[in-house]
């Protein structure tokens, strides 16, 4: 579905993601699992059109997509929600969601899939967006991301500033959004949370892979048991 | 004192909506566009030249609010292009220069070939009489008009998916360029937008006051100042400071001299940034 190979990216010339490849098959969850700095965001960027990638190439349902901007990249059916969320905060949470199918009309069967997998939404349509909590904020990131229909959802740190009950809600709503066939390709620095929630994963180490494999395999390899599971 | 309050109001929410325009480009792209007044002054002397070809005045005022158009996207389309390669503060800089270079160009040409050329419409009647004050009908439908373009603009930000898409881009561009919208293409229209509320301006306004050619300044000057107290991006907030300061520009120019009143104007700005960085109603960053 997604394919990535020899991507390169970085800023002001200077690469800090290099000879990158991986792929996710349809109906797949695939983690990138990597410690601060390891370079998941810029690769992400350069996947969904927000930096433009200065080698390799990237096709998704077998079309080129190198370096088409993020806003085209949303309409070919990947959604990407940042770690940043990237919110409308002076909007309400229902205006959030409509702009998420923009321009279409939000679709009412989307929305109501939205509103029962994140009922706190139902609750707080006329809230502005920016009043809300991180937990919440995030609930809407991920509702706003469905509004377009994806195929495929890309979710930067997903648990980012959420406290550990909340991130371990956040993976139950991506683990039921898979449920209904939706692929999802996750970067994790909470290793534990990503690694029972995915398929397989990929293993980011300054700017580079190290390992893959399926998230079994990930679970037994020492490196990785000691590096990011806490484990010696 | 009440008919400098109401002469204020008359005068301030033209400001809000020449100001309105402004603003949007700033707060959409980052684009300061000192080229505004001309647009204004520009359209006028369409509105001139339709009437003086024998165009009826509500054909030649549409032909005003095309060419205000026009001038919007060709500025998008031209010097505009170079600006947007840039980011930040190079960005405001350099949109502030070259616009500042168009400005210029047309008022060096407007005053060569047309010096001293200035449109007025004037509306017949008798005076209405508001609050025990004689208003001139020209004055209260200039208003009337300036209001209901208000009303258009906040109905198009509020109601319809398009201007919920200019409002995302304006709260968060990369937000935006993540549900699919093109900042660019926002920016476009809203240009062209801007620029036909400058005509619409500039011909209500002449139903109040004479625009000359030599206007272009003053209308940016003014425009800009209001922008500030308002908040960049806010158009509610223009339409609030246009009030708040077309009323202390009347009461000022009558209290103390015209000569004063831009300082007086100037000085509330000042104090406003002052008090209030992000402007009345601006986005708090
Ligand atoms: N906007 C930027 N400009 C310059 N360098 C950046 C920028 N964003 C990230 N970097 C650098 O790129 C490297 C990878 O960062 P990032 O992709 O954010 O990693 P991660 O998401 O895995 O924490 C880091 O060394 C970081 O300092
Ligand atoms: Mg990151």
């Amino acid at each position: 579905m997604l394919e990535v190979t020899g991507l390169a990216a970085g800023y002001e010339g200077n690469d800090v993601v290099e000879d990158v490849s991986f792929h996710v098959d349809p109906g797949e969850a695939v983690m990138i699992i990597g410690s601060n700095g390891a370079g998941k965001t810029t690769l992400f960027r350069s996947v969904v059109g927000l930096l433009a990638p200065s080698s390799g190439e990237v096709r998704y349902e077998g079309a080129g997509i190198t370096g088409v901007p993020a806003q085209r990249i949303v309409r070919l059916g990947i959604s990407f929600v940042p770690a940043e969320r990237r919110l409308f905060p002076r909007m309400t949470v229902q205006e959030n969601l409509a702009l998420g199918a923009y321009p279409g009309r939000p679709d009412p069967g989307t929305t109501e899939l939205v509103m029962d997998l994140f009922p706190r939404l139902a609750e707080r349509r006329r809230q502005r967006a920016g009043t809300m909590s991180g937990g919440e904020q995030q609930m809407l990131a991920v509702g706003r991301a469905l509004m377009a229909d994806p195929r495929l959802i890309v979710l930067d740190e997903p648990t980012t500033g959420l406290a550990p009950k909340l991130a371990a809600e956040a993976y139950e709503a991506l683990s039921a959004l898979r449920d209904r066939g939706l692929t999802v390709l996750v970067a994790e620095q909470q290793v534990p949370l990503a690694m029972a929630f995915s398929d397989r994963g990929y293993v980011l180490e300054n700017g580079r892979i190290r390992t893959q494999g399926t998230s079994a395999e990930l679970a037994d390899d020492p490196d990785v048991r000691r590096a990011y599971l806490g484990i010696t | 004192m009440i008919a400098n309050v109401l002469d204020g109001i008359v005068f301030g929410i033209q400001l809000g909506l020449w100001a309105a325009g402004l603003t949007l480009v700033y707060g959409l792209g980052g684009v300061l566009n000192l080229a505004h007044g001309q647009i204004a002054v520009i359209s006028a002397v369409a509105l001139a030249f339709g009437m003086d070809a024998g165009l009826p005045v509500l054909p030649a005022a549409g032909l005003a609010l095309l060419v205000g158009g026009v001038v919007g996207l060709f500025l998008d389309l031209t010097i505009l292009r170079p600006v947007y390669r840039l980011q930040g503060e190079a960005r405001v800089l350099l949109s502030l220069l070259l616009t500042l270079g168009v400005a210029f160009i047309v008022d060096g040409f407007l005053n060569w070939r047309y010096p001293g050329r200035s449109l007025s419409l004037f509306i017949g009647g008798g005076a209405i009489e508001i609050l025990g004050v004689p208003m001139r009908r020209g004055s209260l439908l200039a208003s009337a008009i300036t209001l209901v373009a208000f009303a258009a603009l906040f109905s198009f930000f509020r109601f319809t998916a398009l201007g919920r898409a200019v409002r995302s881009v304006i709260e968060d561009e990369e937000g935006a360029r993540l549900v699919g919208i093109d900042p660019a293409r926002m920016l476009r229209l809203i240009l062209v937008l801007s620029g036909v509320l400058a005509a619409l301006v500039a011909v209500t306004r002449s139903m109040v006051v004479s625009v000359d050619v030599q206007a272009g300044f003053g209308i940016t000057v003014l425009a800009l100042i209001v922008t500030v107290v308002g908040g960049l991006g806010s158009v509610s907030g223009a339409l609030l400071a246009g009030i708040i300061l077309g009323i202390v520009n009347v009461i000022a120019a009558d209290v103390i001299g015209t000569f004063m009143s831009l300082v007086i104007l100037l000085l509330a700005a000042a104090v406003t940034i002052l008090m209030r960085p992000s402007g009345l109603l601006g986005v708090e960053e």
